[in-house]
């Protein structure tokens, strides 16, 4: 009850706080949505990719999206987006795949937050390890004054991470990485570190923790939106 | 890479059958229409929206289908499909789906189906459950290899005739007027003989006899010939074996009033159409067999065989024709070592027919078929007759299983004396298995109702055969007991990862394609044909008799036939392979061994098996 009272009060000042009216749009989306179950919600399952982990210091190089509606998710709708960044992907180009050549035609950064505040104007973000993508955002927000409050997200790993606690196991390193919590649910195993597959992989992770706890009937949006801490 | 993809679902989609099939574009597009579903196994049943219709394809996870009833219609893994007799036949769907395992499915929306089914013609024949059309268009099998293609393409069919009563005067100058070396004697549109160079000279010319002496006078009656659909493997055969150099081809007509068919030639062969055809590798194999004297050197060229066998499967012959060619081998094999046996014995002591049971019986051998064999006798043997007999049929079964060819286990064996009988203690013995139908005469019947005569007097052949068909032809009794027995063994219900599942549902991890496929579908034509009374014994020539004579649906035999071949072109296909390994050949075949594809149309192939003994407990045993 108090996280549920604590949601909507939160809501409801970055809605008042807010300029950009997709950016309103999107909390009042979570707001009028969060008794609702879930199966009614549409969702937006994000990933990230940055030249490092640390948000001081790196930046963001690509990001993908794809929506879940109607408890299903929908490839036609998946967005794919390379991001200009200050100097050179360096090392990072190995795991991301992104080469300084190819951000050539790249958005900028305020470019690519207006266009991800559209996107989701009437749904909720999703993202696997949700704080780290939401502390670049919160960064990028910061810098291009577009916004000052954090996102709210569904995170996939925390769920992974909680279903474990629960069950008294000792968390292994390694096992709450996006790949060993699918195999966990019978998915199948993609090769990860591009942007829109990975998040193709949160949203189907997504879909099989919702499943597993009891189906999206009786979970409301509430129980599953966690504030960036 | 194109970042902007959803490369997981396309390298997914691009390996499956049949969409691997579909030009990239297309698939591009095919992929961006999916939309993806996670089932989790407490919500047990997937629920399927009949009012929007869509392919389902498994990602990850396991399902069941069954009807309402209950009954095990499939079960699907990854890469499988469910979802799609609907959208063929417009009809609601009504059965149900069980979620096994947990797991992630595409959703192909009906529009996007029914465009990839317009667009490509492989797609649409995936999915298409007209299983016939669908073998047929294969194109997989080719006709190309000359030991199996068809006589029709050789034989010339511009016939020059001429009537019975010309005399021979005429005949010899049509004959140089049109350079031939034979005329072909018709009278009412029949055959009536053949003429030839060598008839003029050995019967005119050199008895001194002159010109006048009538065609009919002179000619070979009742010549040897052949029928259209038969390979220019079988004629080069029938003419090296009969030392002849033309052989008519004939249709066979049915005559009004008569119980004998006539012969309507449409075309010759001669010796050097066959040479022009080029000469093949079985016919060299025979060729060597008949010039054998000795065991050691038949056992020699025996040897051989499965090399032959291997070289018709990698030319990718029709399996039915590989069959055909190996059973003329064992046929000569068998002659030879008859005639072998004979020069030492001399002459039998009287009128004998060496018969060939099961599958040399139907001409359908393939690598490691046992021996069925018998002899019927013009009558009983006296002591020292039967000597003779014994002598002769140890011989040649021993040499056979020297070949290659080992021991029936169930001892019917032309050298075991229960099986020397005279023409009419085998036409009792037919007839008390036809009037009390025990189990062990029902096993008998499946191996000696199959029956063909290898070498000997055919006479006692063709007599046993009449009255064999003559007690089964519309014997009901015996037919239901027939069918019976053959609906105890059922085909697979299909593929489940690496193993097979059967109609019950339990899971098993290979399948014998001989029993489980071919055999199943030989035991529902031999009922047909015996009911019908048709004398053919292979299988596809069963088929096409009962056909003609209307007494199957044709569908349903076409489909057999189809299934026929595919089942045991993917046993021979199998046995290559086992070859090439060096493994033990058998007609064993895991699953793993089998592409998605092969998979999908073995599972057909079943499906027909599994519709047509419906069919037959409907109609022989009239029960559902």
């Amino acid at each position: 009850m108090l996280k549920q009272w604590w949601l909507q009060r939160q809501l409801k000042k970055r809605i008042n706080n807010s300029s950009l009216d997709s950016a309103r749009m999107h909390y009042q989306y979570l707001l009028d949505h969060l008794h609702q179950p879930i199966s009614t919600v549409n969702l937006l399952a994000l990933d990230i990719e940055m030249t490092g982990l640390d948000p001081k210091k790196n930046q963001m190089v690509s990001i993908g999206i794809i929506p879940i509606i109607n408890a299903q998710i929908q490839p036609k709708l998946a967005q794919y987006k390379l991001i200009k960044i200050q100097g050179s992907v360096g090392q990072s180009a190995v795991i991301h795949g992104v080469l300084d050549n190819d951000l050539k035609h790249a958005l900028s950064i305020q470019e690519i937050l207006l266009w991800l505040f559209k996107q989701c104007e009437d749904k909720v973000l999703v993202a696997h390890h949700a704080p780290l993508d939401l502390q670049f955002l919160q960064r990028a927000l910061l810098s291009t004054q577009i916004h000052s409050q954090p996102l709210l997200a569904i995170d996939t790993l925390h769920i992974d991470k909680e279903r474990q606690l629960r069950q008294h196991q000792v968390l292994k390193t390694g096992s709450l990485r996006l790949n060993a919590c699918r195999s966990r649910y019978n998915l199948p195993i993609y090769n990860a570190h591009n942007a829109l597959t990975d998040a193709l992989a949160c949203a189907e992770l997504l879909l099989a923790q919702l499943s597993q706890m009891g189906g999206m009937e009786d979970i409301t949006l509430a129980q599953l939106l966690i504030k960036n801490r | 890479m194109d970042n902007s993809e959803l490369q997981p679902i396309f390298d997914f989609m691009c390996q499956l059958p049949p969409f691997d099939s579909l030009d990239q574009t297309i698939l591009k597009q095919c992929c961006q229409s999916l939309t993806i579903a996670y089932y989790g196994k407490q919500q047990q049943l997937v629920h399927v929206d009949t009012n929007q219709a869509q392919l389902y394809i498994v990602r990850s996870g396991a399902f069941e289908v069954t009807t309402q009833q209950g009954e095990l219609i499939d079960r699907i893994a990854e890469g499988q499909f469910f979802g799609f007799s609907g959208m063929l036949s417009g009809e609601k769907v009504v059965n149900q789906v069980h979620i096994l395992e947990d797991g992630l499915v595409y959703h192909l929306p009906a529009t996007m189906f029914d465009q990839l089914r317009a667009q490509s013609h492989s797609f649409d024949r995936f999915f298409n459950q007209a299983f016939a059309k669908r073998l047929r268009n294969q194109g997989s099998i080719s006709n190309k290899h000359i030991n199996t293609a068809r006589i029709t393409h050789i034989m010339c069919r511009n016939l020059t005739t001429i009537h019975p009563d010309a005399t021979i005067h005429q005949a010899a100058l049509l004959m140089s007027e049109k350079r031939l070396s034979s005329l072909v004697v018709m009278e009412d549109q029949l055959l009536c003989g053949i003429l030839t160079d060598r008839d003029l000279r050995n019967r005119v010319l050199a008895k001194g006899l002159n010109g006048d002496l009538l065609v009919k006078q002179v000619m070979t009656d009742n010549p040897f010939t052949i029928e259209p659909n038969a390979l220019i493997f079988e004629a080069m055969l029938k003419m090296s074996e009969n030392n002849i150099h033309h052989l008519p081809v004939v249709d066979k007509v049915d005559l009004a009033g008569q119980e004998q068919q006539g012969k309507k030639p449409i075309g010759i062969i001669t010796s050097t159409d066959l040479i022009r055809s080029q000469s093949s590798q079985p016919l060299l194999l025979i060729g060597q067999i008949d010039r054998q004297n000795s065991l050691e050197e038949i056992i020699q060229v025996s040897q051989k065989i499965p090399e032959l066998l291997h070289n018709l499967i990698s030319s990718d012959a029709k399996a039915i024709e590989i069959g055909r060619i190996l059973t003329s081998v064992t046929d000569s094999l068998t002659r030879r070592l008859i005639t072998i046996k004979q020069m030492q014995l001399g002459e039998a002591p009287m009128s004998f027919c060496w018969l060939a049971f099961g599958s040399q019986g139907r001409q359908d051998q393939m690598a490691g078929s046992d021996q069925d064999n018998a002899l019927v006798l013009e009558r009983e043997p006296k002591q020292t007759e039967q000597a003779y007999f014994k002598a002769l049929s140890e011989y040649v079964c021993h040499a056979l299983d020297a070949c290659g060819f080992p021991f029936c286990p169930g001892n019917i064996m032309a050298q075991n004396p229960q099986w020397q009988l005279s023409l009419k203690q085998w036409q009792q013995q037919f007839t008390s298995w036809v009037r009390t139908p025990n189990p062990k005469a029902l096993l008998n019947a499946t191996i000696f109702f199959d029956i063909r005569p290898i070498s000997g007097d055919f006479h006692l052949f063709e007599q046993l055969q009449e009255t064999i068909l003559k007690t089964t032809k519309n014997n009901d009794i015996f037919i239901a007991a027939m069918t019976k027995n053959a609906l105890q063994s059922t085909p697979p219900l299909g593929f489940f990862r690496s193993l097979v599942i059967e109609r019950d549902g339990s899971e098993v991890k290979g399948i014998d394609l001989k029993h489980k496929g071919n055999a199943l579908i030989n035991d529902i034509v031999r009922i047909y044909s015996l009911a019908a009374g048709v004398a053919e014994v292979n299988t596809s020539k069963r088929l096409e008799s009962l056909i003609s004579k209307n007494k199957i649906d044709k569908e349903i035999a076409m489909s057999l036939l189809d299934a026929w071949e595919f089942i045991a072109h993917k046993r021979l296909t199998n046995q290559g392979l086992q070859f090439n390994k060096q493994q033990t050949v058998s007609n064993y075949i895991l699953p793993d061994n089998l592409s998605p594809l092969a998979r999908h149309q073995l599972k057909d192939a079943f499906k027909v098996i599994h519709e047509a003994q419906s069919t037959i407990r409907l109609k022989f045993l009239r029960r559902f």
